[in-house]
């Protein structure tokens, strides 16, 4: 088996409020396998976003290690780093603020080409077009403007701007919670056959676990900053064995359909 | 089972930029004294426009058509002096609880005091009986501690502990109908069974009628007695929650059951990734 | 060109692009009406306004055209008005978003250093690069956006670090879009509508400082100004009052209209945010 595409061990990050110190993230430790979901549950405030920030160099750590692609991730700075944020991608929950509201499409699609020099600007909007074909959109859309779309059109040309680069890993950020149900759907199935198709790895964050045990190869339970359990997701949620696993299941809302479904 | 109120060809519009938008059209729905009623929908259903309209927190731009008939007679209670009014008042007939409560709530005054001043208005009650309304309320919505936290600020609470504070706030006149708009999407999911399970029981112990808000079948179903299901600004169909779950007439209530997934529903993952 | 249409709805609007575009007339014609030079004799000295139409406005102590000065006039007070505003807003832009997107040590030094600037008042300060360096045109536009660029630099800073904190700008980074760029094609932009906001008062006291300045002999001497006007009239005001209470009255005037036009762009935009 060849080693992880992402390790993270001991990570700790602490703010202070008021005098007190808090940790926001204590010790936590995972590993992603080349093209798994790895998905991180718990309630609010159990760190969840805090893990996806420290992953991505958004903040530092306190404390800890981060190996992406056989490289200790937190020695990268300036350039360096820049240039390998190609394969660590993101995708945030709401679409609309995670963007530039001056922005058309295709100059968000344009950004992550020309920066890391994927193609000449005569190729780029060839390029662009493939990009939202890709993701099941039109390419006519490129010209229009990101607040005109809507919000499921949007979280699709927050997909093609994440694939750009060709990544390796992209953290979804309760990137499916700010949905409509009838679109959620057809966003997941992207998810997963843009993993199927290119082996990409996901770093999966949502409070959902019916999404979670849908979609994840394995989960980890996070409460207050800590890892509670983790393992093979419908193991986990089938079969909960700590305090808040239990409750976030409990908590889960049922629906009892007697018909066949 | 009395009707509380009887909805008859309501539609609104807005305007936006020059234009009218339709957000309900021809809206014809009967509310049950007592009953608890969830009003389902995704975005740009028409939902919310609904339940801004039954309580009368429309703005006055807002083009209203069609009419909302009340049973005045409902109203009457022991210390709300019968009048002559034809339609219930915002605040003390009608609670309202919105998705967001920082944005319901002031900033800078004691949440102790703005429950007060719910009652005081209302109820016309004094300061020391309306304060010590508040720190009931406090202690039915659960609020750990209750006298300290009369004195606490809104942003020294989790929003959970606001959403519970909105609720007091909302309940404090003793109003006859309760209104949550989304009142649980901003929270977490183990919050939001919590902030249900409160509402449920508020609801039966002062018998105040619900009208529940949300985008979410499973948890209407696991709350309401009947379900509406609305859609572009119309309703879809309405009916018993069984019924509407079981049995649903309407195709996109079908697919709005289905594209529910509940922690029993069929993976998605094609199980020939890389980890084995 | 609704956008034109809103501006245009609001009074203040109207009078100040009224006046703006009369003064911006003037200034445009100057050469057309008064081809030669304004500083040259026309007629006798110290002729009364509505004595000889072919000099409507009178002539000065040194017999030049009063008319055909102010209409120069108004080009140095319009150009170096703009240039000045437009020289602070872009430094104090610039300024701004760097220390608020930089943070830490960069911002540290910007800011002391504005505030160094803005305990000196903005006249003394340009008062006194003048005399150092020698009037002209350019260095009088330099003097003034010396002692006015602080106010655009706070306002900017103030919006860059909210705007700094949103996910889009999370985003560019992710992307790995350089600092530098995040700072002034992704931030900047949506940081100036308050900062342009502020265009309008700094144009205003850019032209009563070029007033001032010339008043008091340092302006370019090779340009006729209003403030060169006031100062010319000042040795008989008692017995020609009309030398300084004409050049007064357009300075009052233009001052006015940059204010009553900003106050539309003002309530326009607002208006627009409101509705978005």
């Amino acid at each position: 088996m060849n080693s992880p595409l992402l390790t993270v061990s001991g990570l700790a990050k602490r703010y202070r409020r008021g005098g007190k110190t808090i940790a926001a993230v204590d010790d936590v430790s995972f590993a992603i396998e080349p093209g798994e979901t790895l998905a991180l549950a718990g309630p609010s405030g159990s760190g969840k976003s805090t893990i996806a920030r420290l992953v991505l160099r958004l903040i530092e750590p306190d404390a800890g290690r981060i190996q992406f692609e056989g490289d200790d991730f937190l020695a990268l700075s300036g350039s360096a780093l820049r240039a390998r944020r190609a394969r660590l991608q993101m995708v945030f929950q709401d679409p609309l603020a995670a963007f530039n509201p001056r922005a058309t499409v295709a100059r968000l699609l344009d950004d992550p080409l020309r920066i890391h020099g994927i193609a000449s600007r005569a190729e780029r909007p060839r390029r662009i077009a493939a990009l939202l074909e890709r993701v099941g959109l039109n390419a006519d859309l490129a010209p229009r403007a990101i607040h005109e779309i809507s919000g499921g059109q949007r979280q699709r040309i927050a997909i093609a701007r994440a694939i750009a680069t060709n990544p390796s890993l992209i953290v979804l950020d309760e990137a499916v919670s700010a949905l409509d149900v009838s679109v959620r759907g057809d966003i997941l199935n992207l998810l997963l056959d843009l993993q199927a198709k290119e082996r990409i790895a996901y770093l999966f964050i949502s409070h959902d676990l019916g999404v979670v045990r849908a979609i994840a190869h394995r989960v980890v339970i996070l409460d207050a900053g800590r890892i509670a359990e983790s393992g093979d997701a419908r193991a986990v949620i089938g079969a909960p064995q700590s305090a808040i696993g239990k409750a976030l299941v409990m908590a889960t809302p049922k629906l009892h359909r007697t018909t066949a479904s | 089972m009395t009707a509380l109120l009887s909805i008859r060809d309501l539609s609104v519009a807005y305007r936006r930029d020059g234009r009218e938008v339709a957000a309900l059209k021809n809206i014809n729905l009967d509310i049950a004294s007592g009953e608890r009623l969830a009003i389902i929908g995704e975005s740009g259903s028409g939902k919310s426009t609904l339940a801004l309209a039954i309580a009368g927190l429309l703005p006055a731009s807002a083009r209203i058509g069609g009419r909302i008939d009340w049973q005045m007679s409902e109203f009457r209670s022991p210390h709300q002096p019968s009048c002559l009014r034809k339609t219930p008042l915002s605040g003390r007939d009608i609670g309202f609880v919105f998705q967001d409560p920082s944005a319901s709530l002031d900033p800078v005054m004691p949440i102790g005091k703005q429950i007060a001043e719910v009652a005081r208005t209302h109820l016309g009650l004094g300061w020391p009986q309306a304060y010590a309304r508040a720190r009931t309320l406090l202690e039915r919505v659960r609020l750990p501690d209750p006298g300290t936290a009369l004195r606490t600020f809104p942003h020294q609470l989790s929003g959970g502990q606001k959403q519970r504070v909105a609720i007091a706030a909302a309940i404090a006149a003793g109003p006859k109908l309760l209104i949550a708009d989304e009142a649980t999407s901003a929270l977490d999911t183990i919050v939001q069974a919590e902030i249900v399970s409160l509402i449920r029981q508020l609801v039966s112990e002062d018998g105040m009628t619900l009208l529940f808000v949300s985008h979410d079948i499973a948890l209407a179903a696991e709350l309401a007695e009947r379900i509406a299901v609305f859609r572009h600004g119309e309703l879809v169909e309405i009916g018993a929650t069984a019924e509407i779950v079981n049995a649903p007439r309407h195709a996109y209530t079908r697919a709005l059951l289905d594209a529910h997934i509940g922690l029993d529903a069929e993976p998605m993952l094609r199980r020939a990734g890389a980890s084995a | 060109m609704s956008v034109v249409r809103r501006f245009l709805r609001t009074p203040e609007a109207i009078a100040g692009t009224i006046i703006l575009a009369a003064l911006f007339a003037m200034a445009l014609s100057a050469s057309l009406f008064f081809p030669g030079d304004p500083q040259a004799i026309a007629g006798p000295a110290l002729l009364p306004p509505f004595q000889d139409w072919s000099l409507p406005l009178g002539t000065d102590r040194l017999g030049r055209d009063v008319l055909a000065e102010l209409f120069h006039g108004a080009r140095t007070s319009l150009a170096v008005g703009l240039a000045a505003a437009a020289a602070a807003l872009v430094i104090g832009a610039i300024v701004g978003t760097l220390a608020g997107f930089a943070g830490g040590l960069v911002d540290e030094i910007l800011m002391r250093t504005t505030d160094a600037f803005q305990t000196v008042p903005g006249f003394l300060l340009a008062l006194a690069f003048v005399s150092v360096v020698g009037p002209s045109l350019s260095v009088v536009v330099m003097a003034i956006a010396l002692g006015a660029w602080t106010g655009p630099a706070r306002v900017a800073r103030a919006e860059v670090l909210s705007i700094r904190e949103r996910d889009y700008v999370a985003g560019a980074r992710v992307i790995g879009m350089h600092p530098l760029e995040i700072a002034f094609r992704e931030v900047l932009p949506n940081a100036l509508p308050p900062v342009l906001a502020l265009s309008s008062v700094i144009v205003a006291a850019a032209i009563l400082t070029e007033a001032a300045l010339s008043f008091l002999g340092l302006g370019d001497p090779n340009r006729v100004t209003w403030g060169g006007m006031i100062a010319e009239g000042r040795t008989v005001l008692r017995t020609a009052p009309f030398l300084s209470i004409i050049p007064g009255v357009t300075l009052v005037l233009t001052v006015l209209g940059v204010y009553l036009a900003g106050e539309g762009v003002v309530e326009t935009t607002a208006v627009r945010r409101s509705l978005s």
